[in-house]
């Protein structure tokens, strides 16, 4: 998904000066880019509408910070990709996560894929860090450099979650038919 | 053999090694793989945008009031505070028997840099602190904020603030940042408040 959003820069400074209906509609722009973020990261929508929240909380904290270096998207982009990832790190100490679901065939994720599924579906199937990494990498257009920094991880982390979350969609896509 | 998907990424992003990038001219099935993960991706970049189910601004938005009525609340009553305190000190100080000069104004501004420096090589901010601790550091950096905002506001002009107010300003900063030091250093029974 391509996000072409300008904001006017008196929207930014009434923001920035703290009125309510320049943050609503500050809002109201980037609320489905921000949750469209989060849920493709997140594997439950409930938590993705939390992460828009705090995002926004975030925001509405933190604007007098943003001195518009670079464009308003990317910097509320930062933010939710940071809170999803910290979402994904708790849940993962709760739950040790494995990293790659392929080690876990006996997982209930392995039991209930369908025999045909298409891309929205076969992504929801990657664990949250490989489907994080696809979707940072491939559609908002990090470099590994920039995701392994927002994750706290390695360079090498990154590619290695890619080429494994790649070769998981191929594989499910395949038995969905000759579409890649 | 054929190349992996590490090999396929790295072709994409040019960084393909040279076997790789002579494997991939010769070969066929290889050609078709990078061809699906170009298709692949852009599938991805075509999925629709997901909104939310519910509407999550006005949850924002009573936050946000909540928030600066909280701050409202305890600007108003340190502010008053502070206020008063000045007040004071300018009705009331001309006619105090102390003498104070300008040793005394650098000694207290010197204690105060000193116990700011010792603030920072305990590194406040990353360390964990109960609940109890952490309003009471926010109360003692509010009533710092206050004299902070004073000092800045005379500005040293001797035409504003005498110097033995301003003396008393600044020991009276220096005793707050002791207790801002002591509730992170130490407990917060120490600090007495």
């Amino acid at each position: 998904m391509t996000i072409s959003l300008a904001v006017p820069d008196i929207l930014v400074a009434r923001a920035r000066a703290g009125d309510l209906e320049a943050l609503e509609a500050l809002y109201r722009a980037f609320e489905t880019p921000v949750y469209n973020l989060a849920r493709r990261m997140l594997r439950h929508p409930e938590e993705a509408e939390d992460v828009l929240q705090e995002t926004f909380l975030e925001v509405v904290k933190s604007i007098r910070s943003y001195r518009g270096e670079g464009p308003l998207w990317a910097w509320i982009r930062k933010i939710a990709a940071s809170k999803a990832l910290m979402r994904i790190r708790r849940e993962q100490v709760r739950t040790a996560e494995l990293l790659d679901e392929e080690t876990a065939p006996g997982s209930p994720v392995h039991k209930s894929l369908p025999a045909r599924i298409d891309l929205e579906r076969a992504l929801e199937q990657l664990s949250e860090t490989s489907r994080s990494v696809v979707w940072l990498h491939d559609v908002e257009g990090y470099t590994h450099e920039e995701i392994a920094e927002l994750m706290g991880k390695t360079v090498s982390f990154s590619k290695s979650q890619l080429a494994r979350a790649h070769a998981r969609l191929r594989r499910m896509l395949e038995k969905e038919g000759a579409a890649p | 053999m054929h190349c992996t998907m590490d090999d396929l990424l790295a072709l994409r992003a040019n960084e393909g090694s040279a076997w790789a990038r002579r494997h991939l001219d010769e070969c066929s099935v290889c050609q078709t793989e990078l061809e699906a993960l170009y298709q692949r991706v852009a599938r991805l970049k075509a999925l629709p945008p997901l909104g939310p189910a519910r509407d999550r601004w006005p949850a924002i938005r009573d936050a946000i009031v909540a928030e600066r009525r909280r701050r409202l609340r305890r600007w108003s009553g340190v502010g008053l505070a502070a206020a008063a305190a000045l007040a004071g000190l300018i009705v009331f100080a001309p006619f105090g028997p102390r003498q104070v000069d300008a040793a005394e104004l650098a000694r207290a501004k010197q204690q105060s840099a000193t116990l700011e420096e010792e603030l920072q090589r305990y590194g406040p901010t990353g360390r964990v602190m109960s609940g109890r601790s952490a309003a009471l550091v926010a109360e003692l950096e509010d009533r710092i904020a206050v004299i902070d905002g004073e000092l800045a506001r005379v500005g040293g002009s001797a035409a504003q603030l005498r110097h033995d107010e301003l003396v008393t300003l600044w020991q009276e900063r220096v005793t707050l940042m002791q207790q801002l030091v002591d509730a992170h250093v130490t407990r917060v029974s120490y600090v007495g408040l």
